[in-house]
């Protein structure tokens, strides 16, 4: 005998196979003796089951229709779903080589393909954020840290970036559930990177990049009050920034009709309105040590000889004070004088 | 006209005749058919026949051991099977009268 039971069974498989669309029961009642079938036919003559009955499927449509069973019409579900999946299969195919030539390349697939690495680099930034954000309980900026701390967050970016160049490298090799795994938390990232990315749209777009701060601290700011060492109230303060600008806070609402600077507000010294000075000013220790901040040059030097006049009516009122004004009006003539 | 035409309409009848007289197991079976002359019958055919006859309770089967071989199955015809191979052979008959005549009528026998 040449045909040995491995064939049989192979054989008696591939009629099975064929007729899997049928019902199970139908199938086997069909087939549950074709091994003893074949045995006979094998022990019968020499030669191959193939030589002598043709190809198994050949012979499992003989038998389907000698059976009168149905004739394969349609398909079950599984290979329903296997030939939508050659279909789109397919269409992909067709896709991938018409993209192809218009980037340069074969097929698209080509052009994807030498992107993978940068993936790989994208991957383990988009890993070292996640971690940052569970690590610093959500607060995201550009660069990872780690418990709030840059230094190890770079280092857990450099530790993640070799590990996902070296899974990159081996992930054709991955199998069932390493390689369903690696799919996952592949998604994960993706999901979490355009979370991050619709975030930090949002945040640009409601708070544009503008130098003029929403919530300006000096807006409530009406006068300025400058004291000096010894708790004195200085008059004709001025402010200037470090470029010698002048600093403007507040407004002058305390107007008055003779102000010789009423003309410019934005030109009065500090304090516009003395009289309204939070802390009372101390009496003087002496009657010329007050110290004078220098006049401005430039707008100043026509406002110079007015000094003398302007505080004192304001000042009248409280008698104490009447001493500064007499200060200043004398320290005015020395513009050179330093601070 | 195919002789795998008019088969298909018969091999039923067929494999009920051969089984009158004496039960068979299926490759003997088919060895019977082609040593009468229905000589393109298939293996598969002969099979699946036997395999629906016996499903519609028309034949019952045995197993013999064998001492040198496989067991083998064999088909021997019911009660069911002659009533069976009765009606059908008279169908045969008929039809076959009615062929030979129509046949003779236009003198195209042979």
């Amino acid at each position: 005998m040449t045909v040995t039971e491995q064939e049989i069974a192979e054989y008696v498989g591939r009629v099975r196979a064929a007729l899997a669309d049928l019902p199970a029961a139908v199938r086997e009642e069909l087939t549950e003796d074709l091994p003893e079938h074949l045995a006979e036919v094998a022990a019968e003559a020499d030669g191959s089951l193939l030589d002598r009955l043709g190809a198994p499927e050949a012979y499992a449509a003989e038998l389907r229709a000698a059976a009168g069973a149905p004739v394969r019409k349609g398909w079950n579900l599984d290979q329903r779903v296997a030939a939508v999946a050659r279909r789109i299969g397919g269409g992909l195919h067709t896709v991938d080589a018409r993209l192809g030539p218009p980037l340069g390349y074969a097929s698209a697939t080509d052009f994807l393909r030498l992107l993978r690495p940068a993936w790989w680099v994208l991957r383990a930034y988009l890993a070292a954020m996640l971690v940052t954000v569970v690590s610093t309980g959500g607060s995201l900026g550009l660069l990872p840290r780690f418990g709030g701390e840059l230094l190890a967050g770079l280092v857990m970016l450099v530790g993640f970036l070799l590990a996902s160049i070296w899974l990159g490298r081996r992930s054709a090799r991955l199998r069932g559930w390493r390689r369903w795994a690696l799919h996952a938390s592949s998604l994960v990232l993706v999901v979490f990177g355009l979370a991050g990315l619709a975030d930090a749209e949002e945040r640009a777009g409601y708070y544009p990049y503008d130098p003029i701060a929403v919530n300006n601290p000096y807006e409530q700011i009406r006068d300025v009050f400058v004291y000096d060492s010894e708790g004195r109230l200085v008059q004709n303060a001025r402010l200037f920034d470090q470029n010698g600008n002048p600093i403007r806070l507040g407004y002058p609402d305390c107007l008055d009709e003779q102000d010789p600077y009423n003309a410019n507000p934005l030109l009065r010294p500090y304090p516009y309105c003395p009289a309204q000075a939070p802390f009372a000013p101390r009496a003087p220790v002496g009657p010329s040590v007050a110290p004078v901040l220098p006049p401005l040059s430039g707008p100043s030097g026509s406002a110079t000889p007015e000094p003398t006049t302007t505080p004192e009516p304001t000042i009248t009122p409280e008698p104490t004070v009447g001493t500064d004004p007499g200060a200043t009006a004398t320290a005015t003539p020395t513009p050179g004088a330093t601070r | 006209m195919d002789t795998t035409q008019l088969l298909k309409g018969v091999l039923d009848l067929a494999v009920l005749a051969v089984l009158r007289d004496e039960d068979g197991y299926g490759y003997d079976i088919l060895r019977r058919l082609r040593e009468a002359g229905l000589e393109e019958v298939g293996d598969a055919s002969v099979y699946g026949t036997l395999r629906r006859l016996f499903a519609a309770g028309l034949l019952t089967t045995y197993v013999v051991p064998s001492e040198s071989g496989p067991h083998r199955k064999y088909y021997s015809l019911n009660a069911a099977g002659r009533d069976q191979l009765a009606r059908s052979g008279k169908l045969w008959r008929s039809f076959a009268t009615t062929m030979d005549a129509l046949l003779d009528e236009r003198g195209a026998a042979a």
